[in-house]
């Protein structure tokens, strides 16, 4: 007993003392890949942040974000989660089949009738005469939703609204052209080679010259592609290949990117392939979250131009539109007021126009400027 | 500071017990007291003045009664002393709620004062109480090393959410106390268990509750699954506080005494109370019921005894008529078992004595946790059925798989059964070796663990360009 005894004391202060000693040795980090964000820093003592609690709360914050073996910690909480308290997610996070899906729960009735408005807006606002389309695209968790355990939004109330609601655009169901296989196991997004079905779809009924199985693409994989997911599930799971399709269109667009200034704003390439082994390898597609990118194809000389009204599922499906149009201009609304775009964007004598939006955005609108 | 923080866990406490354990023992309460004071500036910057004035105020009372023991002056500095104590609980918990009712009853408009709840302001203040009741009563002498006594209030394992200790419980070990492997282990061990206790237990059940009151599809099922996902966290939430400051107070040479039994066991009310925050209810007893003349009256008195003393129970938990209505509620449950109800409850099978007293506690915690009357009996009325929602919706339903298994671990732990079956693990001899080469894994992976769901609280993904 008195053994046991010296042992439990010894192994309760090592355990501490150690921990200490590593919270105080190893450096700060800058950011959490596995969380996609900035981690909290030591913050200055001064007087006022002292007596006002500010410095502790944010010590705390701090320590919270340093903390050694930070994602092994949440590995074993995930575990816990799971497997001991049998839990259905954890976070939200749920895995199946080696996918990992994050319920997108409740269904907010009002953000989808806010999202009809802000479109219709838009409309009346500067799209007066054009060719508008809208197409919602499904999260992964509609593919799952008949015959699993967990909640998820009503996508048959949220089209009906939308198809209700929304004047002067014609819907593109593209519900029915995709499959579960069609997403990354680890990311929120679908696969740029998953696209055929759809942009064959969004063809026809946008009267594309071509059909795109007529256009040679070259594969480019990359590979392990650890998904925004996968961190978040703090689980093992097989991570994705990560594949990008190029041909000589895209590769010799001229990209105008207003998230860059100055020489690097139009030095941009559709394909980012720095961004492969970044924090998010999928920003690859167009450099990532962007308010505004130009896309022009140089070898497309009829004038005929695309707006994108979209999320950052467009990023891997307009390089692939590119061969259709001279230009493609890409907006994204949760980083861009639209009241701003008539001062960033030419709506004279432009065609088509696409609202291309995915289920969470819709179920979220309320981050739309 | 909480102790479920991880700027406790990895960085006080370590200091703390290093500084503590390398000084010589004569100085040993000048390195807690240092600490205890830290513990509370943390928490509370400014209000640690007034922890320090309650101290210095409630050592003077105590030398004035010990010097005048027996003269009118000592009656009047004990008087004095508890005016002094509760107007601290007035202007510091209580002002605004009496602005409140002050301006509803008059009808006129008096500004509401800007103060905040000092933390553990109820704790300490009651605390000190005791120290000068208990002096005047010649039941501990004075404590004359003012020091001593600024340890025994502000001592950090019990500082801001108890239990309340009383002086005589530690005022031997203020001055002598032992330090042992033994103490310390089980100090640990208590420290951790509650530690998981509030952590993997009580965080979690606080979540249902939380669902249950902002779903957007209610249903009876739910807001029983709410009622009593609250019900357990309240239990381990506390509970657990108390496990952790007897345990920290172990570590350290304290003994405290214990402060819940199995509660949720109880057949009875008057049972529950007996097993529930027994630091509280002694005080009340010892210091408010029994001076106001206990049973030992006439029915009417007792009644009032009863009414008076439940009154301030349910005071003492909060400044808000929910809480004096769920304290007066119990008063009223209690005179009505102690006149007819417990006979009752004797003859009938246990099964229906337990199922009685769960389903007011579940009740009276609906009553507690609520922010105004209304919102309870609102939520009461979705229990039993009377709101027009159906029995069950799939969100609920959902909930209730997902939280199964924590539920029935919570209701497992708050019965002594996990406690027998380690007592008999332990007794087994074969099993012996085992449990002793486990033990100290099995607190550690639990450590481990409650980091693990610590740090992920602070799990925040930036999701917002990412879809």
């Amino acid at each position: 007993m008195e053994m046991k005894n010296k042992i439990i004391t010894f192994a309760f202060l090592i355990f501490l003392l150690s921990m200490l000693a590593l919270n105080i040795i190893v450096p700060e980090k800058d950011i959490s890949e596995s969380e996609r964000r900035k981690l909290e820093k030591f913050s200055i003592l001064t007087s006022e942040t002292l007596f006002n609690r500010e410095f502790f709360n944010k010590f705390e914050k701090y320590e919270l974000d340093q903390m050694v073996f930070r994602d092994k910690f949440r590995t074993v909480k995930a575990f816990t989660e799971f497997s001991v308290l049998n839990k259905y997610d954890n976070n939200n996070i749920f895995i199946k089949n080696g996918y990992v899906f994050k319920m997108e729960y409740p269904y907010n009735q009002d953000c989808v009738h806010d999202m009809s408005k802000k479109m219709n807006t838009i409309y009346e606002t500067y799209l007066h005469g054009m060719n508008v389309y809208y197409s919602i695209i499904p999260d992964k968790n509609y593919f799952i939703k008949d015959n699993d355990k967990h909640l998820f939004i009503d996508y048959d109330n949220m089209i009906s609204i939308l198809n209700n609601e929304i004047k002067n655009m014609e819907y593109i169901d593209i519900f029915n052209c995709l499959s579960l296989e069609d997403y990354y196991k680890t990311d929120i997004h679908w696969k740029q080679e998953s696209l055929w079905k759809i942009l064959n779809v969004i063809g026809k009924r946008m009267n594309f010259s071509n059909n795109f199985n007529d256009y040679e693409y070259e594969k480019k994989v990359f590979s392990p592609f650890y998904g925004s997911y996968y961190g978040q599930a703090a689980l093992p799971v097989k991570p994705d290949v990560l594949t990008y399709l190029t041909n000589d269109i895209i590769e010799k667009a001229a990209v105008d990117n207003y998230e860059y200034t100055g020489e690097d704003r139009n030095s941009q390439k559709v394909y980012d392939t720095g961004k492969l082994k970044g924090m998010d390898s999928y920003d690859v597609f167009l450099s990532g979250a962007t308010p505004l990118i130009k896309i022009e194809n140089t070898k497309n000389s009829s004038g005929k131009e695309l707006i994108i009204f979209r999320d950052s599922f467009a990023s891997s499906l307009a390089p692939l539109l590119l061969s259709e149009y001279s230009k493609i201009t890409l907006v994204d609304l949760r980083y861009v007021n639209y009241k701003m775009l008539d001062q960033l964007v030419d709506f004279e004598n432009k065609e088509d126009v696409l609202f291309l939006y995915s289920t969470m955005i819709v179920n979220n609108s309320n981050i739309l400027k | 500071m909480v102790f479920s923080s991880i700027t406790f866990l990895y960085f006080f406490l370590p200091v703390v017990l290093v500084l503590y354990f390398i000084t010589p023992n004569k100085f040993k309460n000048y390195i807690l007291l240092i600490a205890s004071l830290f513990f509370y500036f943390c928490g509370e910057p400014k209000y640690t003045l007034l922890l320090i004035a309650s101290i210095t105020i409630n050592y003077f009372y105590g030398i004035l009664i010990e010097k005048h023991r027996g003269a009118k002056i000592a009656k009047c500095a004990v008087v004095s002393s508890i005016i002094a104590n509760l107007l601290l609980l007035v202007v510091f918990k209580y002002s605004n709620f009496l602005i409140s009712n002050i301006s509803y009853i008059f009808n006129i408009d008096i500004k509401f004062v800007k103060i905040a709840l000092p933390i553990g302001i109820s704790f300490y203040t009651f605390q000190a109480m005791s120290y000068v009741i208990d002096v005047y009563r010649g039941e501990v002498k004075a404590q004359k090393n003012v020091f001593n006594l600024a340890l025994y209030i502000s001592l950090f394992p019990q500082l801001i959410a108890g239990p309340i200790v009383r002086y005589k419980t530690i005022n031997n070990e203020l001055t002598h106390r032992n330090h042992s492997f033994d103490d310390f282990a089980y100090g640990v061990k208590r420290f951790v268990v509650g530690l998981a206790k509030k952590v993997l237990l009580a965080n979690a059940l606080g979540e249902i509750w939380k669902l249950a009151m902002y779903t957007e599809q209610p249903s009876v099922l739910f807001y029983w699954l709410g009622a009593v996902g609250f019900t357990l966290q309240i239990y381990f939430d506390f509970s657990a506080y108390s496990d952790m400051a007897i345990g920290l107070g172990r570590i350290l040479g304290f003994h405290f005494l214990e402060n819940f039994n199995y509660p949720y066991i109880s057949k009875s009310i008057t049972e529950f109370w007996r097993r529930w925050h027994i630091s509280l209810g002694t005080w009340f007893r010892d210091y408010l019921y029994i001076p106001l003349g206990g049973n030992k009256t006439t029915k009417c008195k007792w009644l009032r005894n009863i009414f008076i003393v439940w009154f301030c129970t349910g005071f003492w938990h909060g400044a808000d008529w929910n809480f004096i209505i769920w304290g007066t509620g119990f008063g009223v449950i209690l005179a009505a078992e102690k006149l007819f109800l417990l006979n009752f409850l004797k003859k009938v099978p246990p099964v229906f004595s337990h199922v009685y007293t769960l389903a007011i506690i579940i009740f009276s915690f609906v009553v507690f946790n609520s922010s105004n009357i209304a919102d309870a009996a609102q939520y009461m009325k979705g229990m039993v059925g009377l709101l027009n929602i159906p029995v069950f919706s799939k969100e609920a339903l959902y909930y209730l798989g997902s939280y199964k298994v924590l539920i029935i671990l919570a209701a497992l732990c708050s019965t002594p059964i996990p406690l027998h079956i380690a007592k008999r693990i332990s007794k087994n001899c074969k099993l012996l070796p085992v449990v002793n080469y486990l033990e100290p894994i099995i607190y550690i992976a639990l450590l481990i663990v409650v980091t693990g769901f610590l740090i992920d609280s602070s799990f925040n993904p930036f999701l917002y360009f990412r879809f």
